[in-house]
């Protein structure tokens, strides 16, 4: 479903990916993981089309999409929830998850989208008219993921939902992303909590230093002496 | 009743509280005519202010170029109207003389959203995919620097007269209240309340006003929404012209159309953004209401002159005590972003 081809990507400045490539089949829930500064986040807003690459290409279901506007990819069935959130923080509740459904022009399936985001974090219904500003950290991880859940993507980028959060919040965001997965959607998955993620994930890939160094299904890398050394700490 | 204390108590409340009181003031001591004349022209600055914030929210570009959709608006009506009404001398037609001031004043809402998009599409946007660097003080000189060329440009082709007529309508004046007030004044007034509601009910109720709002509180996340940048900021700077060219045209019957009447309501409008709060688009509304009633107050308690000096003296006060403006605003400091 995704295939990211040799990519060279980065800032103006600061070149942060080298010759990366990585493969997302339809119905995967793929992690990306790796220490901090790896260019994790950096190969993330390449595919959300946030930053042009440098060379290389990106195939979303065979179609190139390296260097598209950032809506063009969104419209496609590519959502990215990015580490920041990018709440709209004005807002309520309500309104974040109505500018998410801004592709879709149909009323009822939006009220279905909302339906069903409410349902996967029953919490956000009990906020629904309260603003993005004023919710706490855990809730803003679920209004970012239910908007971008409300165009009913194909593909789901998630950038570091553990990021901040209480341990018992993470598990809960990362129960809500394996019902996602189980209901169908692709999922790639950057993350810092390196155990808790290969638990939950098909296959992984380790990304450092700009470069990916291992790959294989999670299960192998949980037994993989370089990824135990490096990350898992025993 | 809680809740009423607290909007009371806060900046925002407490502002509307004392303008209410100074207009009830004045209404008793000065009469009904300051009210009306700081109501009437109230109308107008919150049209030009209302799409002056909304530009710096959802673009973060500081217009300075603002007043010149204002003269465009003037001189578009007043091209439009004046044949219809030379026409109507000759033969009278009360179906043409109910309709020519619309006509004029659409037409001037039509070009001045023109304006706007041009401006975007030849200039804002041409910035943009070069440098996003030192963006609020390029976007600023860019502004500036249109203002002078749509001064020039004008008074080249169309010369320094004052093109202005002496009413729309020509009725007899209404009385309201003890007072005669022209039906210009009150159709001027209308039109600002009319525009201000649908202009309200776009930007919250619907799918691109809401759209737009995104923009103004995080592009990133617009963009990974789905929307399209390039779209809603052309919109928004149609809009803003539209607004601000449409003021300009109901108001040709005050403000003869001349190459430089864009520069009072500029001024105007920017006292108003600052006194808010930048990027405040409801609170610019309000505000221009408030800056209408200080500027009629100060002319009639202490004389025309000081009509400009009063609000200027108010913004530094306000400025010194509370950087933010009155009430607040919903977009960062430029200088954080």
């Amino acid at each position: 479903m995704l295939e990211i081809r040799n990519l060279h990507a980065g800032y103006t400045y600061v070149q942060v990916l080298w010759d990366v490539s990585l493969q997302v089949n339809e119905g995967e829930f793929v992690a990306l993981v790796g220490p901090n500064g790896a260019g994790k986040t950096t190969l993330l807003r390449t595919v959300a089309g946030l930053i042009a690459p440098y060379q290389g290409d990106i195939l979303f279901r065979g179609r190139s999409i390296a260097g598209l506007a950032a809506h063009t990819i969104s419209n496609m069935g590519i959502s990215y929830i990015s580490e920041s959130l990018n709440l709209f923080t004005g807002m309520s509740v309500y309104e974040n998850l109505l500018v998410g459904a801004h592709t879709v022009r149909d009323r009822r399936a939006q009220a279905q989208a909302i339906e069903f985001v409410y349902e996967l974090f029953p919490r956000l219904q009990e906020r629904h008219s309260q603003l993005a500003g004023t919710l706490s950290g855990g809730e803003r991880k679920m209004l970012a993921i239910g908007r971008g859940l409300m165009a009913r993507p194909a593909l789901m980028l998630v950038d570091e939902p553990s990021l901040g959060l209480a341990p018992m919040l993470t598990a809960d965001v990362f129960r809500a992303l394996q019902t996602l997965h189980q209901q169908g959607v692709t999922i790639l998955l950057v993350e810092q909590n390196v155990n808790a993620t290969l638990r939950i994930t098909d296959r992984a890939y380790v990304l450092e230093h700009g470069k990916i160094v291992l790959t294989g299904t999670s299960q192998e890398l949980l037994n993989d002496a370089h990824v135990k050394a490096a990350f898992l700490g025993v | 009743m809680s809740r009423f204390v607290r909007w009371a108590s806060s900046a925002a409340g407490l502002t509307i509280l004392a303008t209410v009181v100074v207009a009830v003031v004045s209404y008793l001591v000065a009469g009904p005519f300051t009210v009306i004349n700081a109501v009437v022209t109230g109308g107008m600055w919150a049209l030009l202010s209302a799409g002056l914030a909304l530009v710096f929210g959802v673009m973060n570009i500081p217009n300075f170029a603002h007043g010149e959709f204002f003269m465009v608006g003037t001189l578009v009506a007043y091209f439009v109207f004046t044949p219809l009404q030379a026409q109507l001398k000759v033969a009278p037609n009360p179906v043409l003389a109910a309709v020519a001031p619309f006509a004029g004043i659409l037409a001037a809402l039509v070009v001045g959203g023109l304006v706007g998009f041009a401006m975007e599409k030849l200039v804002f946007l041409q910035l943009r995919k070069r440098s996003r660097q030192q963006w609020v003080m390029n976007a600023f000189l860019l502004t500036v620097g249109l203002s002078v060329i749509m001064i020039n440009g004008v008074q080249l082709i169309w010369g320094t007269d004052f093109k202005g007529i002496s009413r729309y309508w020509d009725v007899e004046p209404l009385r309201l209240l003890g007072v005669k007030i022209s039906v210009d004044r009150i159709a001027a007034l209308g039109l600002a309340l009319v525009t201000i509601a649908i202009f309200w009910y776009f930007l919250m109720r619907t799918r691109t006003g809401r759209a737009i709002r995104a923009v103004s509180q995080d592009e990133v996340g617009a963009q990974m929404a789905g929307i399209d940048l390039n779209y809603i900021q052309a919109l928004t700077l149609a809009l803003s012209g539209a607004m601000a060219a449409m003021a300009g045209a109901s108001l040709l019957f005050m403000f003869p159309s001349f190459p430089t009447v864009g520069l009072k309501p500029l001024y105007v409008a920017w006292y108003v953004v600052i006194l808010v709060g930048l990027g405040n688009v409801a609170g610019a509304i309000v505000g221009g209401f408030i800056v209408a009633l200080l500027q009629t107050l100060t002319s009639y308690f202490i004389g025309v002159g000081w009509e400009d000096v009063v609000p200027t003296a108010l913004i530094i006060l306000l400025l010194l005590f509370r950087p933010s403006g009155l009430f607040g605003s919903e977009v960062k400091g430029i200088w954080e972003q």
